[in-house]
Protein backbone atom coordinates (compact mmCIF):
# COMPACT_ATOMS: atom_id res chain seq x y z
CA UNK A 1 0.00 0.00 0.00
CA UNK A 2 1.59 3.04 -1.16
CA UNK A 3 0.35 6.00 1.04
CA UNK A 4 1.16 10.00 -0.10
CA UNK A 5 0.45 12.41 2.80
CA UNK A 6 0.54 15.99 2.26
CA UNK A 7 2.98 16.01 -0.36
CA UNK A 8 4.09 18.76 -2.30
CA UNK A 9 6.95 19.99 -4.41
CA UNK A 10 7.57 23.87 -5.17
CA UNK A 11 9.89 25.03 -8.33
CA UNK A 12 11.15 28.41 -8.01
CA UNK A 13 7.69 29.34 -5.68
CA UNK A 14 5.88 28.24 -8.22
CA UNK A 15 3.52 24.98 -6.84
CA UNK A 16 3.70 21.86 -8.94
CA UNK A 17 1.88 20.04 -6.60
CA UNK A 18 0.25 21.13 -3.44
CA UNK A 19 -1.36 18.85 -0.18
CA UNK A 20 -1.79 15.93 -1.93
CA UNK A 21 -2.90 13.06 0.07
CA UNK A 22 -3.70 9.52 -1.23
CA UNK A 23 -3.67 6.04 -0.59
CA UNK A 24 -3.22 3.58 -3.61
CA UNK A 25 -4.11 -0.03 -2.20
CA UNK A 26 -1.62 -2.78 -4.17
CA UNK A 27 -2.40 -4.42 -7.32
CA UNK A 28 -5.00 -1.57 -8.55
CA UNK A 29 -5.05 -0.03 -11.89
CA UNK A 30 -5.36 3.97 -10.89
CA UNK A 31 -5.09 6.60 -13.65
CA UNK A 32 -4.41 10.00 -13.22
CA UNK A 33 -5.83 12.72 -15.22
CA UNK A 34 -6.08 16.36 -15.58
CA UNK A 35 -4.58 19.08 -17.93
CA UNK A 36 -0.87 19.83 -18.79
CA UNK A 37 0.74 21.30 -16.18
CA UNK A 38 -1.58 19.96 -13.65
CA UNK A 39 1.07 18.32 -11.23
CA UNK A 40 0.43 14.72 -12.93
CA UNK A 41 4.37 13.90 -13.76
CA UNK A 42 5.78 15.77 -10.66
CA UNK A 43 3.50 13.68 -8.46
CA UNK A 44 4.82 10.22 -10.30
CA UNK A 45 8.26 11.59 -10.74
CA UNK A 46 7.89 12.17 -6.40
CA UNK A 47 7.11 8.77 -6.03
CA UNK A 48 10.08 7.43 -7.40
CA UNK A 49 11.99 9.70 -6.12
CA UNK A 50 13.53 11.53 -9.45
CA UNK A 51 11.86 14.64 -7.89
CA UNK A 52 11.85 15.14 -4.18
CA UNK A 53 9.48 16.68 -2.39
CA UNK A 54 9.42 19.79 -0.68
CA UNK A 55 6.82 18.89 1.75
CA UNK A 56 4.88 16.03 2.88
CA UNK A 57 6.00 11.88 3.02
CA UNK A 58 5.40 9.39 0.95
CA UNK A 59 5.03 5.63 2.69
CA UNK A 60 4.85 2.32 1.23
CA UNK A 61 4.32 0.02 3.45
CA UNK A 62 6.76 0.55 6.37
CA UNK A 63 8.91 2.58 4.36
CA UNK A 64 9.63 5.57 4.20
CA UNK A 65 10.31 6.60 0.64
CA UNK A 66 11.11 10.32 1.32
CA UNK A 67 13.88 9.37 3.49
CA UNK A 68 15.68 6.87 1.21
CA UNK A 69 19.37 7.64 0.54
CA UNK A 70 22.09 5.50 -1.37
CA UNK A 71 21.43 1.87 -1.68
CA UNK A 72 18.49 1.85 0.30
CA UNK A 73 16.83 4.70 -2.46
CA UNK A 74 18.38 2.32 -5.25
CA UNK A 75 16.41 -0.45 -3.92
CA UNK A 76 13.27 1.56 -3.53
CA UNK A 77 13.58 2.56 -7.20
CA UNK A 78 13.60 -0.78 -8.14
CA UNK A 79 10.60 -1.48 -6.47
CA UNK A 80 9.00 1.05 -8.12
CA UNK A 81 9.27 1.17 -12.21
CA UNK A 82 8.98 4.17 -14.41
CA UNK A 83 7.63 4.34 -17.68
CA UNK A 84 8.19 7.38 -19.77
CA UNK A 85 6.60 9.51 -22.21
CA UNK A 86 9.08 9.67 -24.44
CA UNK A 87 10.66 5.62 -23.43
CA UNK A 88 14.11 6.84 -22.32
CA UNK A 89 16.42 3.96 -24.03
CA UNK A 90 19.74 4.28 -24.45
CA UNK A 91 19.20 4.56 -27.93
CA UNK A 92 23.13 3.18 -28.92
CA UNK A 93 22.81 0.19 -27.06
CA UNK A 94 20.40 -3.22 -27.99
CA UNK A 95 17.42 -4.11 -26.90
CA UNK A 96 18.32 -6.70 -24.48
CA UNK A 97 20.80 -4.98 -22.95
CA UNK A 98 18.45 -1.93 -22.33
CA UNK A 99 16.33 -4.37 -20.75
CA UNK A 100 19.01 -5.80 -18.52
CA UNK A 101 19.08 -2.47 -17.18
CA UNK A 102 15.98 -3.15 -15.10
CA UNK A 103 18.16 -5.81 -13.58
CA UNK A 104 20.93 -4.17 -12.48
CA UNK A 105 19.79 -3.98 -8.80
CA UNK A 106 20.08 -7.47 -8.61
CA UNK A 107 23.36 -8.14 -10.47
CA UNK A 108 26.78 -7.25 -8.34
CA UNK A 109 28.33 -3.30 -9.80
CA UNK A 110 31.35 -4.76 -11.26
CA UNK A 111 29.92 -7.51 -12.62
CA UNK A 112 26.92 -4.87 -14.60
CA UNK A 113 29.55 -2.76 -15.72
CA UNK A 114 31.88 -5.26 -17.33
CA UNK A 115 28.46 -6.46 -18.74
CA UNK A 116 29.29 -10.23 -17.40
CA UNK A 117 25.37 -10.88 -17.18
CA UNK A 118 24.30 -14.22 -15.68
CA UNK A 119 22.07 -16.68 -17.54
CA UNK A 120 19.51 -16.34 -15.14
CA UNK A 121 19.19 -12.47 -15.77
CA UNK A 122 19.43 -13.29 -19.81
CA UNK A 123 16.60 -15.58 -19.57
CA UNK A 124 14.33 -13.18 -17.67
CA UNK A 125 14.92 -10.40 -20.34
CA UNK A 126 14.16 -12.49 -23.25
CA UNK A 127 11.07 -14.15 -21.24
CA UNK A 128 10.10 -10.10 -20.80
CA UNK A 129 10.71 -9.54 -24.25
CA UNK A 130 8.96 -12.78 -25.70
CA UNK A 131 5.70 -11.40 -23.60
CA UNK A 132 5.74 -8.34 -25.60
CA UNK A 133 6.41 -10.42 -29.24
CA UNK A 134 9.33 -7.89 -29.77
CA UNK A 135 12.10 -11.04 -28.45
CA UNK A 136 13.04 -11.64 -32.34
CA UNK A 137 14.72 -7.35 -31.46
CA UNK A 138 17.16 -8.57 -28.40
CA UNK A 139 20.00 -8.16 -30.63
CA UNK A 140 18.88 -4.78 -32.58
CA UNK A 141 20.13 -1.30 -31.12
CA UNK A 142 16.99 0.37 -29.39
CA UNK A 143 17.15 3.45 -31.66
CA UNK A 144 16.68 1.67 -34.75
CA UNK A 145 13.11 0.56 -33.22
CA UNK A 146 9.27 2.35 -34.52
CA UNK A 147 7.66 4.26 -31.19
CA UNK A 148 5.13 1.18 -30.17
CA UNK A 149 8.10 -1.34 -30.16
CA UNK A 150 10.23 0.93 -27.95
CA UNK A 151 7.63 1.53 -25.38
CA UNK A 152 7.35 -1.95 -25.31
CA UNK A 153 10.98 -2.65 -24.64
CA UNK A 154 10.53 0.04 -21.48
CA UNK A 155 7.77 -1.81 -20.38
CA UNK A 156 10.06 -5.50 -20.88
CA UNK A 157 12.53 -3.25 -18.59
CA UNK A 158 10.02 -2.05 -16.15
CA UNK A 159 8.82 -5.73 -15.77
CA UNK A 160 12.13 -6.99 -15.51
CA UNK A 161 12.79 -5.03 -12.12
CA UNK A 162 10.06 -7.33 -10.90
CA UNK A 163 8.39 -4.06 -9.43
CA UNK A 164 5.58 -3.64 -6.71
CA UNK A 165 4.14 -0.44 -8.61
CA UNK A 166 4.51 0.63 -12.22
CA UNK A 167 4.59 4.10 -12.35
CA UNK A 168 3.74 5.36 -16.05
CA UNK A 169 4.40 8.98 -16.95
CA UNK A 170 1.88 9.76 -20.49
CA UNK A 171 3.11 6.40 -21.89
CA UNK A 172 0.82 6.49 -24.97
CA UNK A 173 1.16 10.49 -25.71
CA UNK A 174 3.27 10.10 -28.46
CA UNK A 175 2.09 6.58 -29.93
CA UNK A 176 -0.37 5.47 -32.98
CA UNK A 177 -3.90 4.74 -31.79
CA UNK A 178 -2.96 0.73 -32.60
CA UNK A 179 0.54 0.98 -30.32
CA UNK A 180 -1.96 2.71 -28.07
CA UNK A 181 -3.74 -0.24 -27.78
CA UNK A 182 -0.97 -2.99 -27.24
CA UNK A 183 0.77 -1.15 -24.99
CA UNK A 184 -2.05 -0.34 -22.73
CA UNK A 185 -2.98 -3.93 -22.97
CA UNK A 186 0.43 -4.54 -21.54
CA UNK A 187 0.52 -2.85 -18.66
CA UNK A 188 -3.45 -4.08 -18.05
CA UNK A 189 -1.81 -8.03 -18.04
CA UNK A 190 1.03 -7.05 -15.53
CA UNK A 191 -1.53 -5.20 -13.34
CA UNK A 192 -3.45 -8.60 -13.55
CA UNK A 193 -1.08 -11.15 -14.33
CA UNK A 194 1.66 -10.43 -12.10
CA UNK A 195 -0.58 -8.10 -9.27
CA UNK A 196 1.70 -5.45 -10.04
CA UNK A 197 0.03 -2.17 -9.12
CA UNK A 198 -0.35 0.54 -12.09
CA UNK A 199 -0.13 4.30 -11.49
CA UNK A 200 -0.66 5.56 -15.06
CA UNK A 201 -0.89 9.48 -16.21
CA UNK A 202 -3.55 9.93 -19.24
CA UNK A 203 -4.58 12.44 -21.54
CA UNK A 204 -7.29 10.47 -23.00
CA UNK A 205 -10.19 10.19 -20.37
CA UNK A 206 -11.48 7.45 -23.21
CA UNK A 207 -8.80 5.23 -22.30
CA UNK A 208 -8.65 5.87 -18.70
CA UNK A 209 -12.10 5.00 -18.69
CA UNK A 210 -11.85 1.56 -20.68
CA UNK A 211 -8.59 0.76 -18.27
CA UNK A 212 -8.22 1.87 -15.07
CA UNK A 213 -10.19 0.79 -11.79
CA UNK A 214 -9.91 4.11 -10.02
CA UNK A 215 -9.19 7.76 -11.19
CA UNK A 216 -7.65 10.27 -9.90
CA UNK A 217 -8.18 14.27 -10.94
CA UNK A 218 -5.64 16.74 -10.89
CA UNK A 219 -5.81 20.27 -11.65
CA UNK A 220 -3.44 23.28 -10.32
CA UNK A 221 -1.37 20.71 -8.37
CA UNK A 222 -4.40 19.28 -6.31
CA UNK A 223 -6.64 16.52 -6.47
CA UNK A 224 -9.75 17.59 -7.26
CA UNK A 225 -11.91 14.09 -8.16
CA UNK A 226 -11.06 10.59 -6.86
CA UNK A 227 -13.67 7.73 -7.96
CA UNK A 228 -14.12 4.74 -10.20
CA UNK A 229 -14.21 5.68 -13.80
CA UNK A 230 -18.47 5.69 -13.59
CA UNK A 231 -18.37 8.12 -11.16
CA UNK A 232 -16.49 10.61 -13.84
CA UNK A 233 -19.44 12.65 -14.79
CA UNK A 234 -19.18 15.31 -17.37
CA UNK A 235 -19.29 18.10 -15.05
CA UNK A 236 -16.06 16.63 -13.26
CA UNK A 237 -14.55 16.23 -16.90
CA UNK A 238 -15.84 19.85 -17.30
CA UNK A 239 -14.63 20.92 -13.60
CA UNK A 240 -10.91 19.24 -14.61
CA UNK A 241 -10.40 20.31 -18.21
CA UNK A 242 -12.20 23.63 -18.21
CA UNK A 243 -14.04 25.48 -21.12
CA UNK A 244 -12.78 22.24 -23.44
CA UNK A 245 -14.80 19.79 -21.62
CA UNK A 246 -16.59 18.84 -23.97
CA UNK A 247 -14.99 19.50 -27.17
CA UNK A 248 -12.26 16.80 -25.46
CA UNK A 249 -15.58 14.13 -24.79
CA UNK A 250 -16.89 14.69 -28.20
CA UNK A 251 -14.35 15.81 -30.39
CA UNK A 252 -16.65 18.37 -32.02
CA UNK A 253 -14.12 20.84 -34.01
CA UNK A 254 -13.96 24.35 -33.36
CA UNK A 255 -16.66 26.95 -34.35
CA UNK A 256 -14.58 28.58 -37.15
CA UNK A 257 -14.45 31.95 -38.48
CA UNK A 258 -16.47 32.63 -41.69
CA UNK A 259 -14.32 32.26 -44.89
CA UNK A 260 -12.61 34.87 -46.20
CA UNK A 261 -14.55 35.68 -49.68
CA UNK A 262 -12.25 34.61 -52.70
CA UNK A 263 -9.83 33.42 -49.79
CA UNK A 264 -6.76 34.69 -47.36
CA UNK A 265 -5.15 36.31 -50.94
CA UNK A 266 -8.13 38.13 -51.48
CA UNK A 267 -8.42 39.48 -48.06
CA UNK A 268 -5.23 40.89 -47.49
CA UNK B 1 -9.72 -5.60 -25.22
CA UNK B 2 -6.90 -8.31 -25.57
CA UNK B 3 -7.14 -11.73 -24.04
CA UNK B 4 -5.86 -10.97 -20.26
CA UNK B 5 -4.58 -14.33 -19.06
CA UNK B 6 -5.84 -14.73 -15.08
CA UNK B 7 -3.16 -17.11 -13.96
CA UNK B 8 -2.93 -18.40 -10.58
CA UNK B 9 0.69 -17.77 -10.88
CA UNK B 10 -0.10 -14.21 -9.81
CA UNK B 11 3.01 -12.76 -7.95
CA UNK B 12 5.89 -10.36 -9.25
CA UNK B 13 8.31 -12.70 -9.13
CA UNK B 14 5.99 -14.72 -11.53
CA UNK B 15 8.45 -13.38 -13.85
CA UNK B 16 11.71 -14.58 -13.05
CA UNK B 17 10.72 -17.80 -11.42
CA UNK B 18 8.92 -18.75 -15.22
CA UNK B 19 12.16 -17.14 -16.91
CA UNK B 20 14.40 -19.68 -14.68
CA UNK B 21 12.01 -22.87 -15.39
CA UNK B 22 11.85 -22.62 -19.35
CA UNK B 23 15.83 -21.16 -19.30
CA UNK B 24 16.17 -24.22 -21.71
CA UNK B 25 13.74 -23.25 -24.38
CA UNK B 26 14.62 -19.66 -23.94
CA UNK B 27 18.04 -20.60 -24.57
CA UNK B 28 17.20 -22.93 -28.01
CA UNK B 29 15.09 -20.26 -28.71
CA UNK B 30 17.51 -17.28 -28.92
CA UNK B 31 20.61 -18.71 -29.31
CA UNK B 32 22.41 -15.37 -30.28
CA UNK B 33 21.44 -13.55 -26.80
CA UNK B 34 22.84 -16.51 -25.00
CA UNK B 35 25.74 -17.24 -27.20
CA UNK B 36 27.95 -13.94 -28.30
CA UNK B 37 28.98 -12.88 -24.96
CA UNK B 38 31.51 -15.85 -25.46
CA UNK B 39 33.32 -14.45 -28.52
CA UNK B 40 33.05 -11.30 -27.99
CA UNK B 41 34.42 -11.01 -24.12
CA UNK B 42 37.29 -12.90 -25.57
CA UNK B 43 37.88 -10.12 -28.34
CA UNK B 44 37.88 -7.53 -26.31
CA UNK B 45 40.47 -9.35 -23.86
CA UNK B 46 42.87 -9.71 -26.78
CA UNK B 47 42.63 -6.53 -27.99
CA UNK B 48 43.04 -5.30 -24.10
CA UNK B 49 46.13 -7.63 -23.98
CA UNK B 50 47.52 -6.35 -26.91
CA UNK B 51 47.49 -2.86 -26.22
CA UNK B 52 49.14 -3.73 -22.74
CA UNK B 53 52.04 -5.80 -24.88
CA UNK B 54 52.43 -3.06 -27.42
CA UNK B 55 52.96 0.12 -24.39
CA UNK B 56 55.59 -2.64 -22.40
CA UNK B 57 57.16 -2.97 -26.05
CA UNK B 58 57.60 0.66 -26.76
CA UNK B 59 58.85 1.42 -23.62
CA UNK B 60 62.01 -1.22 -24.12
CA UNK B 61 62.40 0.01 -27.02
CA UNK B 62 62.64 3.83 -25.77
CA UNK B 63 64.53 3.13 -23.12
CA UNK B 64 62.15 3.41 -20.41
CA UNK B 65 64.09 3.40 -16.99
CA UNK B 66 62.63 3.60 -13.72
CA UNK B 67 66.31 3.75 -12.57
CA UNK B 68 66.83 6.90 -14.12
CA UNK B 69 64.40 8.58 -13.57
CA UNK B 70 65.00 7.59 -9.68
CA UNK B 71 68.64 8.39 -9.93
CA UNK B 72 67.62 11.57 -11.75
CA UNK B 73 64.85 12.75 -9.16
CA UNK B 74 67.83 14.55 -6.77
CA UNK B 75 68.82 17.18 -9.51
CA UNK B 76 64.93 18.02 -9.89
CA UNK B 77 64.86 18.45 -6.13
CA UNK B 78 67.43 20.65 -6.58
CA UNK B 79 65.84 22.40 -9.42
CA UNK B 80 62.92 23.57 -6.85
CA UNK B 81 64.90 24.51 -4.14
CA UNK B 82 67.42 26.83 -6.89
CA UNK B 83 63.11 28.81 -7.91
CA UNK B 84 62.11 29.17 -4.09
CA UNK B 85 61.40 32.02 -3.60
CA UNK B 86 60.29 33.05 -6.78
CA UNK B 87 61.05 36.45 -7.32
CA UNK B 88 60.88 39.25 -10.63
CA UNK B 89 64.32 40.63 -9.39
CA UNK B 90 62.95 43.76 -10.84
CA UNK B 91 62.17 42.61 -14.47
CA UNK B 92 58.33 42.79 -13.71
CA UNK B 93 57.77 44.68 -15.97
CA UNK B 94 59.49 43.46 -18.96
CA UNK B 95 57.65 40.28 -17.89
CA UNK B 96 54.37 41.88 -18.34
CA UNK B 97 55.05 43.11 -21.29
CA UNK B 98 56.09 40.20 -22.87
CA UNK B 99 53.01 38.56 -20.82
CA UNK B 100 51.05 40.75 -22.85
CA UNK B 101 52.57 39.70 -26.12
CA UNK B 102 52.11 36.19 -25.96
CA UNK B 103 48.86 36.80 -25.09
CA UNK B 104 47.66 39.18 -27.82
CA UNK B 105 49.98 36.47 -30.44
CA UNK B 106 47.69 33.74 -29.16
CA UNK B 107 44.38 35.53 -29.12
CA UNK B 108 45.35 37.09 -32.87
CA UNK B 109 46.43 33.63 -34.13
CA UNK B 110 43.03 31.70 -32.58
CA UNK B 111 40.84 34.41 -33.99
CA UNK B 112 42.46 34.26 -37.18
CA UNK B 113 42.69 30.35 -37.61
CA UNK B 114 38.56 30.66 -36.32
CA UNK B 115 37.54 32.93 -38.98
CA UNK B 116 39.24 31.52 -41.53
CA UNK B 117 37.97 28.17 -40.56
CA UNK B 118 34.59 28.70 -39.84
CA UNK B 119 33.78 29.34 -43.84
CA UNK B 120 35.70 26.54 -44.85
CA UNK B 121 34.41 23.69 -42.20
CA UNK B 122 31.32 23.88 -44.11
CA UNK B 123 32.58 22.54 -47.47
CA UNK B 124 34.22 19.54 -45.27
CA UNK B 125 31.18 18.93 -44.14
CA UNK B 126 29.47 15.83 -45.72
CA UNK B 127 25.83 16.90 -44.84
CA UNK B 128 26.52 20.18 -46.29
CA UNK B 129 28.20 19.22 -49.45
CA UNK B 130 27.52 15.86 -50.55
CA UNK B 131 30.01 16.15 -53.67
CA UNK B 132 32.77 13.67 -52.05
CA UNK B 133 35.42 15.21 -54.09
CA UNK B 134 35.01 18.79 -52.59
CA UNK B 135 34.47 17.57 -49.16
CA UNK B 136 37.51 15.06 -49.66
CA UNK B 137 39.99 17.61 -50.96
CA UNK B 138 39.20 20.10 -47.73
CA UNK B 139 39.51 17.26 -45.37
CA UNK B 140 42.84 16.41 -46.96
CA UNK B 141 43.74 20.26 -46.75
CA UNK B 142 42.52 20.64 -43.06
CA UNK B 143 45.29 17.25 -42.26
CA UNK B 144 48.67 19.14 -44.55
CA UNK B 145 47.72 22.02 -42.14
CA UNK B 146 47.33 20.20 -39.07
CA UNK B 147 50.11 17.79 -40.09
CA UNK B 148 52.75 20.46 -39.32
CA UNK B 149 53.18 21.35 -35.69
CA UNK B 150 52.77 25.19 -34.23
CA UNK B 151 56.72 25.19 -33.27
CA UNK B 152 57.81 23.83 -36.86
CA UNK B 153 54.74 26.48 -38.62
CA UNK B 154 56.84 29.11 -36.56
CA UNK B 155 60.15 27.78 -37.84
CA UNK B 156 59.22 28.56 -41.15
CA UNK B 157 57.19 31.52 -40.64
CA UNK B 158 60.54 33.28 -38.83
CA UNK B 159 62.32 32.64 -42.24
CA UNK B 160 59.29 34.47 -44.56
CA UNK B 161 58.59 37.59 -42.40
CA UNK B 162 61.81 37.77 -39.27
CA UNK B 163 61.93 37.53 -36.05
CA UNK B 164 59.11 38.08 -33.65
CA UNK B 165 55.71 37.94 -32.86
CA UNK B 166 54.06 38.09 -36.17
CA UNK B 167 55.68 35.36 -37.17
CA UNK B 168 54.10 33.75 -34.06
CA UNK B 169 50.46 34.31 -35.08
CA UNK B 170 50.59 33.34 -38.27
CA UNK B 171 52.13 30.04 -36.86
CA UNK B 172 49.40 29.35 -34.39
CA UNK B 173 47.18 30.34 -37.48
CA UNK B 174 48.20 27.93 -39.68
CA UNK B 175 48.38 25.08 -37.14
CA UNK B 176 44.89 25.96 -36.08
CA UNK B 177 43.24 26.63 -39.34
CA UNK B 178 43.50 22.68 -39.26
CA UNK B 179 42.62 21.80 -35.87
CA UNK B 180 39.57 24.03 -36.41
CA UNK B 181 38.96 22.69 -39.78
CA UNK B 182 39.00 19.45 -38.44
CA UNK B 183 36.79 19.95 -35.35
CA UNK B 184 34.06 22.60 -37.22
CA UNK B 185 33.37 19.89 -39.48
CA UNK B 186 33.01 17.20 -37.37
CA UNK B 187 30.43 19.36 -35.33
CA UNK B 188 28.70 20.50 -38.20
CA UNK B 189 27.96 16.65 -39.01
CA UNK B 190 26.78 15.75 -36.01
CA UNK B 191 23.64 17.88 -36.36
CA UNK B 192 20.14 16.95 -36.23
CA UNK B 193 18.82 17.46 -39.64
CA UNK B 194 15.56 17.81 -38.56
CA UNK B 195 15.99 21.78 -37.94
CA UNK B 196 17.60 21.51 -41.52
CA UNK B 197 14.60 19.99 -43.19
CA UNK B 198 12.36 22.33 -41.28
CA UNK B 199 13.89 25.64 -43.06
CA UNK B 200 14.23 23.83 -46.30
CA UNK B 201 10.06 23.22 -46.11
CA UNK B 202 9.49 26.31 -45.74
CA UNK B 203 11.43 27.41 -49.00
CA UNK B 204 14.65 28.13 -47.61
CA UNK B 205 17.60 28.26 -49.95
CA UNK B 206 20.74 26.49 -48.97
CA UNK B 207 22.61 29.24 -47.25
CA UNK B 208 19.26 30.05 -44.85
CA UNK B 209 19.39 26.04 -44.24
CA UNK B 210 22.95 27.03 -42.77
CA UNK B 211 22.52 29.90 -41.06
CA UNK B 212 18.91 28.96 -39.79
CA UNK B 213 19.38 25.26 -39.13
CA UNK B 214 22.81 24.64 -38.61
CA UNK B 215 24.83 27.48 -37.08
CA UNK B 216 22.39 28.07 -34.07
CA UNK B 217 23.11 24.22 -33.32
CA UNK B 218 27.15 24.04 -33.81
CA UNK B 219 27.63 27.66 -32.37
CA UNK B 220 27.82 26.99 -28.71
CA UNK B 221 30.03 23.80 -29.51
CA UNK B 222 32.51 25.98 -31.56
CA UNK B 223 32.53 28.95 -29.34
CA UNK B 224 33.55 26.28 -26.45
CA UNK B 225 36.20 24.88 -29.02
CA UNK B 226 37.44 28.40 -29.82
CA UNK B 227 37.77 29.40 -26.11
CA UNK B 228 40.08 26.16 -25.16
CA UNK B 229 42.09 26.88 -27.95
CA UNK B 230 42.66 30.49 -26.70
CA UNK B 231 43.46 28.99 -23.76
CA UNK B 232 45.41 26.70 -25.03
CA UNK B 233 47.60 28.47 -27.71
CA UNK B 234 48.70 30.99 -24.73
CA UNK B 235 50.78 27.84 -23.10
CA UNK B 236 51.77 26.66 -27.02
CA UNK B 237 52.74 30.62 -27.34
CA UNK B 238 55.14 30.40 -24.54
CA UNK B 239 56.64 27.54 -26.95
CA UNK B 240 56.93 29.64 -29.86
CA UNK B 241 58.48 32.16 -28.11
CA UNK B 242 61.44 30.11 -27.26
CA UNK B 243 62.09 29.86 -30.89
CA UNK B 244 62.06 33.77 -31.13
CA UNK B 245 58.63 34.25 -32.47
CA UNK B 246 58.20 36.70 -29.46
CA UNK B 247 56.59 36.74 -26.20
CA UNK B 248 57.57 35.16 -23.10
CA UNK B 249 59.09 32.13 -23.99
CA UNK B 250 62.74 34.05 -25.06
CA UNK B 251 62.39 35.22 -22.07
CA UNK B 252 61.90 31.56 -20.61
CA UNK B 253 64.87 29.87 -22.42
CA UNK B 254 67.16 32.51 -21.95
CA UNK B 255 66.56 32.58 -17.73
CA UNK B 256 66.88 28.72 -17.74
CA UNK B 257 69.72 28.93 -19.86
CA UNK B 258 71.45 31.58 -16.97
CA UNK B 259 69.88 29.12 -14.38
CA UNK B 260 68.12 32.62 -12.67
CA UNK B 261 65.21 30.29 -11.35
CA UNK B 262 63.79 32.53 -9.41
CA UNK B 263 63.07 34.41 -12.27
CA UNK B 264 61.62 30.93 -14.06
CA UNK B 265 59.18 30.39 -11.14
CA UNK B 266 58.11 33.54 -10.97
CA UNK B 267 57.44 33.68 -14.75
CA UNK B 268 55.49 30.34 -14.51
CA UNK B 269 53.70 31.53 -11.62
CA UNK B 270 52.31 34.69 -13.83
CA UNK B 271 51.36 32.38 -16.69
CA UNK B 272 49.95 30.15 -14.01
CA UNK B 273 47.60 32.90 -13.00
CA UNK B 274 47.13 34.45 -16.31
CA UNK B 275 45.85 31.04 -18.06
CA UNK B 276 43.64 30.48 -14.77
CA UNK B 277 42.11 34.12 -15.51
CA UNK B 278 41.05 33.07 -19.15
CA UNK B 279 40.05 29.43 -17.90
CA UNK B 280 37.43 31.83 -15.53
CA UNK B 281 36.35 34.18 -18.04
CA UNK B 282 36.13 31.38 -21.08
CA UNK B 283 33.91 29.25 -19.13
CA UNK B 284 31.66 32.22 -17.93
CA UNK B 285 31.49 33.00 -21.82
CA UNK B 286 31.00 29.23 -23.03
CA UNK B 287 27.73 28.86 -20.20
CA UNK B 288 26.61 32.86 -21.79
CA UNK B 289 26.60 31.06 -25.65
CA UNK B 290 25.12 27.61 -24.64
CA UNK B 291 22.52 29.25 -22.46
CA UNK B 292 21.63 31.82 -25.25
CA UNK B 293 22.43 29.24 -28.01
CA UNK B 294 18.68 29.42 -28.74
CA UNK B 295 18.79 32.64 -29.78
CA UNK B 296 21.96 33.27 -32.07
Amino acid sequence: MLVLDGVARHFNQKAAVSDVSLTIGSGSFVGVIGRSGAGKSTLLRMINRLVDPTAGAIRFGDVDVTKLKGQQLRDWRARCAMIFQQFNLVGRLDVLTNVLMGRLNTVSTPRSLLQLWKDEDRAVALSALEQFDIAQLAGQRADSLSGGQQQRVAIARALVQEPEIILADEPIASLDPRNTKVVMDALLRINRHYGITVMCNLHSLDLARTYCDRLIGMSAGRVVFDGVPAELTEDVARDLYGLEAEELLDFEPATLPAAVPGGIAAAA
Amino acid sequence: MTSVSTSLDAGRHAIRDAAIADLGGLRARHPAAFATSVGKRVLTIGILVAAVLLALGAMVWLDFSLVRIWNGLHRLGQFAVLMIPPMPEGRFEAFSIALGETLAIAFLGTLTAAILAFPVAFLAAKNVIPNIFVHFGMRRTFDVFRSVDTLIWALMWINVVGLGPFAGVLAIACADFGAFGKLFSEAIEATDNKAVEGIAASGGGKAHQVRFGLVPQVFPVIASQVLYFFESNTRSATIIGIVGAGGVGSYLTELIRVLELKQVAFLILMILVTVAIIDFVSSKLRMAVIGKSKMV
